[in-house]
């Protein structure tokens, strides 16, 4: 019998057990599924559950529509046609995706509240007493506008950066088939980039399951607020993590829905050299409305909350103590940079394990280790609390022996927060980690064997400096998202641990509204830095 | 005998047929070698084998009286002591010229290293050269400092992949020479896979033809020309033999 392992060292033990630790917790979800229901579940499915269904339902689809739609016009416009601003918009239209979704939420309600900005002037300088209800954000729809605006970017550059990349052959000659501008678009630009849109569109999907601060700020009942309802409302925890895995199998059932729409079908090019999109002169009012509408949608999603929140910041500022900020700063970087490094990390050992494996069960395992991502946070929350009080469960006599004064510890500590955070975010992480290997490929390793270094040496000296740029990627993306993420470090926190996303989040919601736009701002500038460095950083890689 | 490859069977997995059939060689030292095949032959594999990069389902493989795999024993390929030219040449990037010669001699002394160092730069004529970036040179000069690389350490045998695929025609025959003189010079047994029997023909004291996974011919190259005449068919390199007869042997 051929051995699958090309040799079973060091690097495979541990790459085993990073992803067996990593996909255990969700089998805790799994196994939920089968105790006995309580009292609270038979009344949750007799009553309420189909309204979190309903909503979850029409907050996806129509999320999906909407941003395709948005993002889809763009990048076409972005890809084929050259007008006023859009080499700026052309980037600048990422910008959106440093606001999370629950800070621009609360913003936009702040904005159309009666004190807001815009009845007050409404109000006040043209003396317009409007009925408020015209201006409540508040409801399925309001939520729905505000995913729209916060994610359409996620469909807008996986589709622009595919659809720059089409080869002008392909448009042209539909051109000179005879097709004008919107029949090319329909006709051949859409079924081309099918694939592409429904990547994005599922990421869109998957972010909006996962969210938790704007459904329970606008007050729109779904899986998630349902999960914390019943775990902190009801204190039962039995129906939150049946709650979670029916909520996981929502999100089962659209990856398989985007691996039957994807298809077999790859598009490639049947020549090597591919002669990028010439563009598209506009001028006159055409010119003007492609400009006007990237701007709009622009302002909408970035200027005009962010416009807000720096407003807010300088009414308010001082009003928060600078020690007390400073230190939920230290709790973000802190609680950021360590799960960054980690994931990191274990992305490399289980990347070269990857390489190192032959046969499909070495393609298999580390994408067990990626579906933490498209598992909503609130399961996971669940999946690794019940873990971790099982762990404490066990360790309790080693407790006792040790002289802890509880039993209960790695699941009240900071282990536990992180631990999440690499479960959550280690597909993040790990695709780059994974591409930067792809990147290299096998022949540096090898030649590094021949001449005399072993696996470990050859990984410090040939591997980890040629992927210097898919490390400090992989770093980033992660601590950004770290940094934003609202309902693993709400449910997860050590008592009294606040990092800028809690304490802006604990803000809005105790209605301190312009509180909260200090650690927004610090947020939103952070993340919007990584992502023009990215942009930057991806533009030159591809030229 | 130097090396001995003996009945080596070998797939890659999930694949159904083998991609090396019971393959069996002997080299004497100082040989050169041509592994000639179209591709998806086997001839690569058999130098991966060799390499230690690939373990082979079955066989014996030994050089200098070292078993390098049998039932019991599969020495990592940082432990067999054979240098591999590979098709792109593998140079580091993030390395000088000098530095990638100078990284697999890590466990000679200071002094040593730099001698050496010189030796194989001046081999493949290139001492001015230790300070570049692979990337500041041009695809005939990453070859040789793929081979300096490869040669430094002094293996027992050396292996090249397709040494000549990714230069243009006129380079090629350039280099041909080049790599000749550079193998007999160093006197080092060499192993290389081609898909052109031209360089097959220059280059090698004998000649492996690979199909499917199983020999087809072993022999000098005046023998395989010897085939074409009974058989009636030409070789594709038309007037190229001679001349490549009475260039080696």
């Amino acid at each position: 019998m051929q051995h699958r392992f090309t040799n079973i060292n060091a690097w495979t033990v541990s790459a085993v057990i990073i992803i067996f630790l990593l996909f255990l917790p969700n089998l805790t979800i799994v196994t939920g599924l089968f105790t006995p229901s309580n009292e609270n579940w038979e009344h949750m499915k007799k009553f309420v559950l189909w309204g979190f269904v309903k909503n979850s339902l029409i907050l996806t689809a129509a999320t999906a529509f909407f941003t395709i739609l948005i993002g889809l016009s763009l990048a076409w416009l972005i890809a084929q046609y050259d007008f006023p601003m859009r080499h700026f918009l052309k980037w600048a239209l990422i910008l959106p995706l440093s606001i999370p979704p629950f800070i621009g939420a609360y913003t936009y309600h702040g904005m159309l509240s009666y004190t807001g900005v815009i009845q007050t002037t409404l109000r006040e300088n043209f003396g317009m007493a409007v009925n408020s209800a015209y201006f409540d954000i508040m409801n399925l729809p309001g939520a729905i506008f505000i995913y729209t605006m916060f994610l359409f970017p996620y469909v807008y550059s996986i589709a622009q950066v595919y659809l720059s990349r089409q080869s002008a052959s392909l448009i042209e000659s539909t051109r000179i088939l005879g097709k004008g501008p919107w029949k090319t678009f329909f006709q051949v630009v859409l079924p081309i980039s099918r694939i592409s849109i429904i990547a994005g569109a599922s990421l869109v999907v998957l972010e909006v399951l996962n969210d938790y601060g704007v459904v329970k700020y606008y007050g729109v009942q779904t899986f998630t607020t349902a999960i914390f309802q019943s775990w902190f409302g009801l204190g039962d925890i039995e129906s939150s993590i049946k709650l979670a895995a029916s909520l996981m199998g929502f999100v089962i059932l659209i990856l398989m829905i985007e691996k039957l729409l994807r298809g077999r079908r790859q598009y490639s090019y049947s020549t090597t050299k591919v002669r990028p999109l010439p563009l598209i002169k506009l001028s006159g009012w055409k010119a003007a409305a492609a400009a006007g509408y990237g701007l709009f949608i622009l302002s909408l999603a970035f200027f005009i909350p962010v416009a807000q929140l720096i407003d807010w910041t300088l009414l308010t500022f001082g009003t928060i103590p600078m020690g007390a900020f400073m230190n939920y700063v230290r709790n973000s970087v802190f609680v950021a940079g360590l799960s960054a490094t980690l994931i990191i990390a274990f992305a490399l050992i289980v990347g070269n394990f990857a390489r190192m494996v032959r046969g499909r069960l070495g393609k298999l395992l580390p994408r067990l280790t990626v579906l933490g991502y498209s598992i909503p946070g609130a399961v996971i929350a669940v999946a690794v609390v019940t873990a971790f009080i099982g762990l404490d469960r066990f360790l309790a006599p080693f407790y006792v022996w040790a002289g802890f004064s509880t039993t209960l510890v790695l699941s009240v500590s900071i282990v536990l927060l992180v631990t999440a955070y690499i479960i959550r975010f280690f597909a993040i992480g790990y695709n780059s980690i994974e591409t930067g290997y792809d990147k290299i490929g096998t022949d540096f390793r090898d030649a590094s064997r021949t001449l005399g270094l072993g696996v470990t040496k050859t990984f410090f000296k040939v591997d980890m400096p040629m992927m210097k740029g898919a490390i400090i990627s992989g770093f980033i993306l992660v601590f950004i998202d770290v940094l934003k993420e609202i309902p693993l470090t709400l449910i997860l926190r050590p008592f009294n641990f606040d990092t800028l996303s809690t304490k802006a989040f604990q803000y809005a919601s105790d209605e301190k509204i312009m509180e909260a736009s200090q650690a927004s701002l610090l947020i939103i500038g952070i993340s919007a830095l990584a992502i023009v460095f990215f942009y930057k950083f991806l533009e030159r890689e591809l030229d | 005998m130097f090396v001995a490859i003996e009945d080596v069977c070998f797939s890659y997995t999930d694949a159904k047929t083998r991609a090396l059939d019971n393959f069996t060689l002997k080299i004497e030292k100082g040989e050169v070698i041509s592994i000639l095949g179209r591709s998806g032959s086997g001839k690569s594999t058999v130098l991966r084998l060799l390499a230690g990069l690939e373990k082979p389902e079955k066989g014996r493989l030994i050089i200098q009286d070292e078993v390098l795999f049998d039932d019991k024993i599969f020495l990592q390929p940082e432990k067999r002591g054979i240098g591999m030219v590979f098709q792109d040449y593998a140079l580091f990037p993030h390395l000088t010229v000098a530095e990638n010669i100078l990284f697999g001699l890590f466990r000679m002394k200071k002094a040593a290293k730099k001698k050496r160092l010189q030796e194989v730069l001046e081999l493949v004529e290139l001492q001015d050269f230790g300070k570049r970036y692979p990337h500041q040179l041009s695809g005939g000069q990453q070859q040789r400092v793929a081979i300096a690389r490869a040669v430094a350490p002094n293996p027992h045998l050396i292996l090249l992949d397709e040494p000549f695929s990714n230069l243009d025609a006129e380079l090629q025959g350039k280099i041909r020479e080049e790599l000749r003189d550079i193998l007999k010079k160093a006197n080092i047994t060499s192993i290389f896979v081609t898909h052109d029997e031209k360089d097959a023909h220059i280059l090698a004291d004998r000649i492996v033809k690979l199909k499917n996974g199983r020999i087809e011919f072993v022999g000098r190259p005046c023998d395989m020309l010897d085939t074409y005449r009974q058989t009636g068919v030409q070789p594709s390199t038309d007037g190229f033999v001679e001349k490549s007869l009475t260039g080696v042997n």
